[in-house]
């Protein structure tokens, strides 16, 4: 007799399975993306080249970085698990080609 | 809004209760909570030479690690570094199979702290679920109230840390203090309280199911010498309840008395069971819980164990198999390799750009002049003595700057300097080289190329 509320009920629905791995996922990629992003670029210099008097602090410009990486991500991502969850299911006649 | 539940977008998981359970592994899993957390808490305020020991200074762009300086240009230690460790992963987890899940990952650490919290102000597992099924009461509000207040003060300390690795955390503890600190600041620290509260507070082991992708391949890493937690179904089946005086033998029944207290204990809902099943973090509540079982019962431990697939099927277990052997070597090859470059890293950094709005210069005396913008960076913690010279194109030298050049310690220097030659020797595009040189007895010296340009012949 094993208790109600464990085995198989408290799984996630697929949407919210989506929603935060698409969420999460993005997040991890955009960390990586900035880290060696700004590694290779100071922000303070990204802003100077861009207008000579536009004097960006780098505390905005990591975290302007970081929400760009971020919203890309989530947008490559969403669109993937949208077409994967969505494609047409292949026919039984054609299934064990 | 008739039917709340069709209203909702997401069918809401039932919510799992773990029972809480004593044991060797709770108390192994305690003190891996305690030292990693304190480890986190504690290292940002520890200083060293001056300076916070651990701090990824990013306003600065410079990272302090105890008594080394790295600089954006070092970002291949820290790449080299991300490799080992994810190399690592996959090696303890070829060995002893998801330890990291079940000890050592965040996910897990700051969901025991937050479970303790629970426990502290609603407590044990039934007692929760009645206080969650009753009505609101003053009881409710108090209890429910309080774990909100534990949780969110230590979710605001745990943003605050985690800011703290980034900006000196002195300032910044005093700065929030006081409401003078910077905008970027507060949001950092309360985008990472929010994150450990909802992570550790309400998502718990769901993020290791559903969003974890490590959870998904370790099983790539696994194979039948690997360690993992296994209920010993031919010791345990057939499955039954008895009283402690039958003897389980005659009544034909196995060791496991079907008390489903490994099911209750488990933070992922699973029946162990069932055989080895991918959200099993390995945490060992089930191991905890059937042990203090089979010592009621006075049967030996183990129906539930750490094992291995080739010891449950009465095989030999191999620690050293070429999966080991592999991971091994090429962990002990980045290791080594990381080591011994910083162990020869110069500390001086040399840029050269050349002036990109002339090509060059004619000066009277039959002299070519090219110029260059220069960016000496001492890596070093003290103020050092740099040389700089040119070579590459014959009797070329270098104008405007002086024989020692002295740049502070961790400073950077730019400075435009003119390089000259003879007109006879300078012809179309020429490679040269810049060569700074420190003068002292430490043979440090970085050479940095670049062109020097001269009429075509």
């Amino acid at each position: 007799m094993v208790g109600e509320e464990y085995r198989g009920t408290k799984q996630w629905s697929r949407n919210k399975q989506a929603v935060f791995t698409v969420l999460w996922i993005s997040f991890l990629c955009a960390a990586v993306g900035t880290m060696v992003f700004f590694a290779l670029f100071d922000p303070a210099d990204i802003g100077s080249a861009y207008d000579e008097d536009l004097q960006l602090d780098r505390d905005a410009g990591y975290a302007a970085g970081f929400f760009f990486f971020w919203v890309f991500s989530v947008a490559c991502s969403a669109i993937t698990a949208f077409l994967v969850r969505t494609a047409p299911k292949r026919d039984a006649a054609h299934r064990d080609e | 809004m008739s039917d709340p539940k069709s209203a909702s977008m997401y069918e809401s998981a039932k919510k799992i209760y773990p029972r809480e359970m004593g044991g060797r592994f709770a108390d192994l899993s305690k003190l891996a909570t305690v030292s990693l957390l304190g480890l986190f808490y504690l290292v940002p305020w520890l200083m060293w030479d001056g300076h916070q020991a651990i701090l990824f200074d990013l306003p600065a762009r410079k990272f302090y690690l105890i008594g080394l300086t790295l600089w954006p240009q070092d970002f291949p230690y820290l790449a080299l570094l991300l490799v080992i460790a994810a190399l690592s992963l996959f090696f303890f987890t070829a060995l002893a199979g998801r330890l990291w899940c079940g000890f050592a990952c965040p996910q897990t650490v700051w969901t025991e702290a937050f479970i303790w919290m629970e426990q502290l102000t609603e407590g044990k597992r039934s007692q929760r679920m009645k206080l969650d099924k009753a009505p609101w009461s003053w009881n409710k509000i108090r209890r429910k109230g309080s774990k909100q207040f534990l949780w969110i003060t230590f979710s605001l300390w745990t943003g605050l840390t985690f800011v703290g690795f980034f900006t000196p955390i002195r300032e910044l503890g005093l700065e929030l203090m006081t409401l003078s600190a910077g905008g970027w600041a507060w949001f950092w620290a309360l985008f990472y309280g929010f994150a450990t509260y909802g992570n550790a507070g309400y998502m718990r082991e769901q993020v290791c199911k559903y969003m974890c992708p490590y959870a998904r391949f370790q099983s790539a890493m696994f194979d039948k010498d690997t360690l993992i937690i296994s209920y010993d179904e031919k010791r345990g089946d057939p499955r039954g309840r008895r009283k402690r005086s039958v003897d389980p033998k005659e009544a034909g029944l196995g060791d496991c008395i079907d008390c489903t207290l490994c099911v209750q204990v488990c933070p992922t809902g699973i029946d162990i069971r069932d055989g080895l099943q991918y959200e099993c973090i390995a945490c060992a509540a089930c191991i905890d819980a059937c042990d203090s079982v089979m010592d009621k019962m006075n049967y030996p431990r183990g129906l539930v164990r750490f094992t291995t697939e080739h010891a449950m099927q009465n095989e030999q277990t191999h620690v050293i198999r070429p999966r080991m052997m592999v991971y091994g070597a090429l962990l002990t090859l980045l290791i080594v390799s990381l080591v011994t470059s910083m162990a020869l890293r110069t500390p001086i950094i040399l840029d050269v750009i050349r002036d990109r709005n002339s090509l060059y210069r004619e000066l009277p005396d039959d002299m070519i002049e090219n110029i260059y913008t220069i960016k000496l960076i001492n890596q070093s913690n003290d103020a050092r003595e740099f040389k700089l010279t040119v070579e590459g194109v014959e009797g070329i030298h270098l104008d405007g700057i002086g024989d020692a050049i002295l740049v502070d310690g961790g400073g950077v220097l730019s400075v435009p300097v003119r390089a000259r030659a003879q007109r006879d020797h300078a012809f179309g595009v020429m490679k040269i080289n810049f060569i700074a040189e420190a003068l002292d007895d430490s043979g440090d010296r970085r050479v940095e190329d670049s062109r020097f340009l001269g009429p075509t012949p």
